[in-house]
């Protein structure tokens, strides 16, 4: 940026300057330096030759050793060369990426956005399951008992029967320390499960908070004052559509809004009479109590669905196709709930009236928000309180049966949403009742629907390793088919999305009520209850986290790794760390916000000096 | 992908990957493009860098162009000749800056250039009253264009001298996220 500035205020005399600025840089600044400028090729190409030339030059002072230099040059250009080559093929792993560009060329960014945000969850699913397979259930295979099992197509939907012996679940694993080779390298299972389990869910951590921070850096900051008129016009023109009914729709959603906005200026703020409020505000009252209470009445159906489905269980077996079909009874009903309410939620947002469209929006998304955390809160719940504590055999491998049930019938509902949703209602929209036109992408609804199914299968990871990767798949089935689907059916959106707003928004969701909650019920699994006798590698002890501590009790006696319980005393599990560790973080908090009040004034001030 | 083209020298090669922000295969892709606008035209040996120049109206017709309203002035901003006929280097340039891996400045930049009509280096009314109408196609009423410039000109206009300078354009997009 401040090449950029150098370049358009000084002229002509600062290319000498810009020439010895650019020559003492490191290569790859440099490159980027040049690439960055706004100027005609020939001139960049002008330009780099002298900056060459000058390095020569001062290589050349520098000594005598000319031929050296020169084969060093010579080197460092064939590594460049090698780089560059070497970057085209990486970006053949970036994947999916001709299909992204001709859904933004046709639809705008919007909604390419949502194909971006499953493009990016599906890595963090990819991530897991490739960590997970490799440390966990490799090791597994080479100390695997035989399954007896036997395999019938159903295994498919309900995930139990033949798989149940198999690496899918928790139940599955050892809890011995696998040798192959008498007195050779051993590998502990329990401390191998409960490390790459962490080790994902830290590194997860990591990777939201720092995308978040800086989408919200870049997105929210400097929302003040200029979401107004002048950057509606400018720059909100999507450079990326090429198709022309999407350009030629995009210029009249522009002209409309525009429109709009000039009759508001025009009319004078409604003044409400104090009837005409009260009744609003009773309207608000009634459709919130009504849209909670169909939560809370969604949240007691779930419940006395899943006692239900335990008794199932506790009974035993009886692996005819009727107990097999009463399994999946419970993640349909939730699906189905969730499938359902929201379109109640929007009938009543269109009853009540909001004074913007941009309102109704926002509060038919919380609600379907609030629906979803308390559908996955109460079977947590259940999971958590009942099932952690009934006479079950492996209660671990039942969750984790759950929770397998629950994700392919969201993927299937899924997919049927597409179908019903988009491809019938187009049949509708054209042949019947031409009025209602063809149908939109409904981004909030399908984000949602993402978010609720990376929940479980991140709920899913500790009770059953490689569901990562029957998400991954069912993630890049369900891409393709809402690519097809919004080519043949949808078009393009007709309201403004905020969208770089909105995509900041879809990231804080997933880390605040998602990853978060999830955390949790992770850690009170590991910390408070305790893992079935008779199966998975933690059987026997009090806690899963049990197996850490007495892995430090066993370096204890190990002299070489004394750091290793060193920290853990000290660090890890002493209460006084973290307490000055929140003490820090707030005072770097105060700091940095007393930093930006400071700006903020100096920020006023220089306007006014600009301004006179 | 090996070293056997034979369009550009190596040194080309080198000095485009430096000054564009594409990979060699891109810009070997591109040249191709380039091409099949006017095979007739467009040697394919560019080793001794022919003086060639391909007229707007072929530029204007590729399919990423043609349905942008905004294609006539993008076309002019890039071209050396200020009318809209590109040459390589023209070509190549226009697609590095529009491109997803150029950084937002840049990009501003070359947008400030593309709505200022008349090239005095300000947006002034009668350039915004030109992009409003190529944004809108031309359905509002003159009074509305006119009230619409008026707004933004109050919005946007720190130095309060009635148009836009670089700086006032670039200060509005700092501030708007989804410019592209």
């Amino acid at each position: 940026y401040c090449y950029l500035k150098i370049w358009i205020f000084h002229g002509f005399y600062a290319e000498e300057d810009l020439v010895g600025n650019l020559a003492s840089m490191s290569t790859s600044e440099r490159i980027k330096a040049i690439q960055k400028m706004p100027e005609t090729m020939k001139k960049k190409r002008e330009i780099r030759n002298k900056v060459l030339k000058e390095i020569t030059k001062k290589s050349r002072h520098h000594g005598s050793q000319l031929s050296c230099t020169q084969c060093l040059q010579g080197t460092a250009v064939s590594f460049r060369r090698f780089g560059n080559s070497l970057s085209e093929y990486f970006h053949l792993l970036r994947f999916w990426h001709r299909a992204l560009k001709m859904i933004g060329a046709k639809f705008g960014t919007s909604v390419l956005s949502y194909f971006i945000f499953l493009k990016w969850l599906l890595t963090f699913n990819i991530f897991s399951f490739l960590i997970n397979f490799s440390f966990i259930t490799i090791p597994q295979f080479v100390v695997a008992e035989p399954n007896k099992l036997s395999f019938m197509g159903l295994e498919l939907l309900t995930g139990a029967g033949y798989f149940q012996q198999t690496v899918l679940y928790y139940g599955f694993y050892t809890n011995a320390t696998i040798t192959k080779i008498k007195n050779g390298p051993s590998y502990n299972m329990q401390l191998a499960y409960i490390f790459t389990v962490g080790l994902y869910f830290v590194i997860c951590f990591l990777i939201l908070l720092f995308s978040m921070a800086k989408s919200f850096c870049r997105n929210f900051i400097n929302l003040q004052t200029y979401s107004g008129n002048a950057s509606k016009l400018l720059c909100t023109w999507d450079f990326n559509i090429t198709n022309e009914k999407a350009v030629k729709l995009k210029q009249k959603n522009l002209s409309t809004q525009i429109k709009e906005d000039l009759t508001e200026v025009n009319r004078e703020v409604v003044h409400f009479s104090v009837k005409e409020r009260a009744v609003r505000i009773v309207i608000h009252l009634v459709s919130w109590i009504a849209s909670l209470g169909t939560a809370v009445a969604a949240c007691a159906g779930v419940y006395f669905l899943s006692i239900n489905n335990l008794k199932l269980f506790v009974k035993g077996h009886k692996n005819d196709l009727e107990s097999q079909a009463a399994m999946l009874v419970l993640p349909f009903v939730a699906s189905l709930l969730n499938t359902f309410i929201p379109f109640f939620y929007s009938w009543l947002g269109h009853l009540e009236r909001y004074q913007t469209p941009g309102h109704h929006i926002y509060v038919t998304i919380a609600r379907n928000i609030i629906l979803k955390i308390s559908i996955v809160g109460i079977l947590c719940y259940y999971w958590v309180n009942i099932v952690a504590t009934s006479e079950s055999q492996c209660w671990e491998t039942l969750v984790g049966q759950d929770i397998y049930r629950l994700v392919l019938v969201n993927f299937i509902f899924c997919l049927l949403g597409s179908f019903f949703g988009e491809f019938l209602r187009r049949i509708i929209g054209t042949t019947f009742c031409v009025s209602l036109g063809l149908p939109e992408f409904d981004i909030g609804r399908n984000v949602l629907d993402l978010i609720y199914a990376q929940t479980l299968t991140w709920i899913g990871i500790l009770f059953s390793p490689l569901l990562p990767g029957i998400q991954t798949i069912s993630f890049s089935i369900v891409f393709y088919v809402k690519k097809v689907s919004l080519m043949m059916n949808c078009q393009p959106p007709r309201k403004v999305w905020k969208t770089a707003q909105m995509t900041t928004s879809f990231m804080f969701l997933l880390f605040f009520p998602s990853f978060i909650g999830v955390l949790s019920v992770i850690g009170v699994t590991v910390w408070r209850l305790k893992p079935s006798e008779g199966c998975g590698p933690f059987r026997g002890l009090p806690s899963m986290y049990a197996a850490v501590a007495e892995w430090i009790k066993m370096l204890e006696n190990h002299t070489p790794s004394k750091w290793v319980v060193w920290i853990y005393h000290n660090l890890i599990t002493s209460v006084l760390f973290f307490f000055i560790l929140s003490v820090l973080a707030l005072i770097i908090t105060y700091l940095y916000w007393q930093i930006i009040q400071g700006r903020k004034t100096m920020i006023k001030l220089l306007h006014k000096q600009i301004i006179n | 992908m090996g070293n056997k083209q034979t369009i550009f020298t190596p040194e080309q090669l080198d000095a485009y990957q430096d000054c564009t922000f594409f990979t060699r295969k891109e810009i070997l892709r591109l040249f191709y493009r380039y091409r099949d606008l006017a095979p007739q035209l467009v040697p394919l040996d560019y080793t001794h860098k022919p003086a060639v120049t391909l007229p707007y109206e072929l530029i204007g017709s590729m399919p990423e162009l043609k349905d942008n309203p905004f294609r006539q002035r993008i076309a002019e901003v890039f071209s050396e000749d200020g009318d809209g006929n590109m040459t390589l280097d023209d070509f190549l340039d226009m697609f590095s800056v529009l491109s997803e891996m150029a950084p937002r400045d840049l990009k501003a930049y070359y947008a400030f250039k593309i709505y200022d009509f008349n090239n005095d280096d300000y947006i002034c009314k009668s350039d915004l009253e030109k992009t409003v109408n190529k944004l809108t196609r031309n359905e509002l009423t003159p009074e509305e264009v006119n009230l619409v410039c008026e707004k933004v000109i109050y919005e946007a206009d720190v130095d309060n001298d009635g148009k836009l300078s670089l700086e006032d354009f670039q200060h509005m997009i700092i501030r708007a996220p989804d410019f592209l």
